[in-house]
């Protein structure tokens, strides 16, 4: 590295540092915000070597974002370690820990994921033809294959890992701890205090996943109009649904 | 005609996909469509993410075409009603509450024994004519 590298390198690193007791000294929320998006880079790096094992790469990046996330936010200032090495076990671990949970889905057969790859594109162009979403009948129909193979190639896709951020420092493999509404209610509910919602959580949340969670649970809008407004699958919305309310909901533990 | 299906399993995470699995088979029973069955097994898996996965769980379904009955429990009530009781909060939040209200008809909480609850919810499937 030349002269100007290392000097470039060592202001980076001030600044992290800067920004880091901004975060923990002071409770800064945005310099937080600024170290995610300054180590994001590092994060997708880390991503792409797992890529091409079954899974999307933005969503390995999602689950190494969440190992980011963790390691900044349990950061020791008084250690002499730059944040991207100290992140680099949190990210690699939960990346780790993410595929070691998918373990069933990954050994599925060949055949039900590749159903699975199928499906997507199918559950749109059914829900288009149609005018209604599909039911399991019709997808299956429309593939050639068996109601159970339909039902079991959808758990192939919609298998994921309740994402943790009470991970320990040391983020190793194992280590790694990781609108209105249309219904109605009882009475029941109304009984007892309130206590803290999912709220919170719902910073540490891609950008995107904060806009499908709003659309899905504020706006109430079915999956099909948002998976339109997204430019995604209604598969993929469904699959980022369920992601994004595990990691929330592990967040607060 | 109705339906009565009865499960009983272990509340670890490593059987939400086992869950998953049989909720989707009822649905597909029920004839629901893809999104209504996604929004059941969606409900039932938050449900039993607040149990803390300790224990055991019994889950009956009772099945008619186009409606589902889910009741499940019973369960300790202080953990899950904790958080069925949240309330909306502001715009921004997002409560266990507001998401059952968004993916299921309706819900409720029933005192079992031993201070235990038991949560009922229905859906309904999309029609699909």
């Amino acid at each position: 590295m030349t002269v100007e590298g290392r000097a470039a390198r060592a202001a980076q690193q001030a600044e992290d540092r800067e920004l880091m007791r901004r975060y923990h000294e002071l409770g800064d929320t945005s310099a937080r915000e600024k170290l995610i998006a300054r180590h994001l880079p590092l994060v997708r790096s880390l991503a792409r070597r797992y890529a091409g094992r079954g899974e999307q790469l933005e969503d390995i990046e999602q689950v190494g974002a969440i190992g980011l996330i963790k390691a900044i936010d349990r950061f020791d200032l008084e250690r002499e370690v730059s944040i991207a090495t100290y992140a680099t076990p949190n990210v690699v671990g939960e990346i780790k820990r993410h595929f070691r949970d998918k373990g069933w889905a990954i050994r599925v057969p060949r055949s039900l994921q590749e159903l699975n790859a199928k499906m997507s594109g199918a559950i749109d162009e059914l829900t288009a033809q149609l005018g209604h979403s599909p039911s399991v009948a019709e997808i299956a129909k429309s593939l050639g294959t068996t109601n159970e193979e339909v039902l079991e190639a959808m758990e192939v896709g919609t298998a994921y890992t309740a994402l943790s951020l009470d991970a320990g420092p040391g983020g190793d493999d194992d280590g790694g701890e990781p609108m209105d509404t249309i219904g109605t209610e009882d009475a029941e509910f109304d009984r007892s205090e309130d206590r803290a919602t999912l709220g919170p959580a719902l910073d540490h949340l891609p950008e995107r996943e904060r806009e499908i969670l709003r659309m899905r649970f504020e706006e109430g809008l079915p999956q099909t109009q948002i998976a339109e407004r997204v430019g995604l699958s209604q598969m993929h919305v469904s699959r980022l649904i369920r992601r994004s309310l595990a990691a929330m909901r592990a967040e607060l533990e | 005609m109705t339906d009565r299906v009865e499960i009983e399993a272990p509340l670890d995470s490593a059987y939400q996909g086992v869950i998953r699995l049989i909720v989707g088979g009822i649905a597909e029973q029920a004839a629901f469509g893809f999104e209504a069955m996604d929004d059941l097994q969606l409900a039932i898996e938050r449900l039993l993410a607040e149990t803390g996965g300790d224990g055991r769980v019994q889950i009956s379904f009772e099945v008619d075409d186009g409606h589902v009955r889910t009741r499940i429990g019973p369960l300790r009530e202080q953990r899950l009603a904790d958080a069925l009781q949240q309330s909306d909060g502001e715009t921004g939040t997002l409560s266990l509450r507001r998401i059952l209200s968004t993916v299921v008809d309706s819900y409720g909480v029933e005192e079992a024994e031993d201070g235990q609850i038991v949560i009922r919810m229905e859906k309904l499937g999309t029609p699909l004519s």
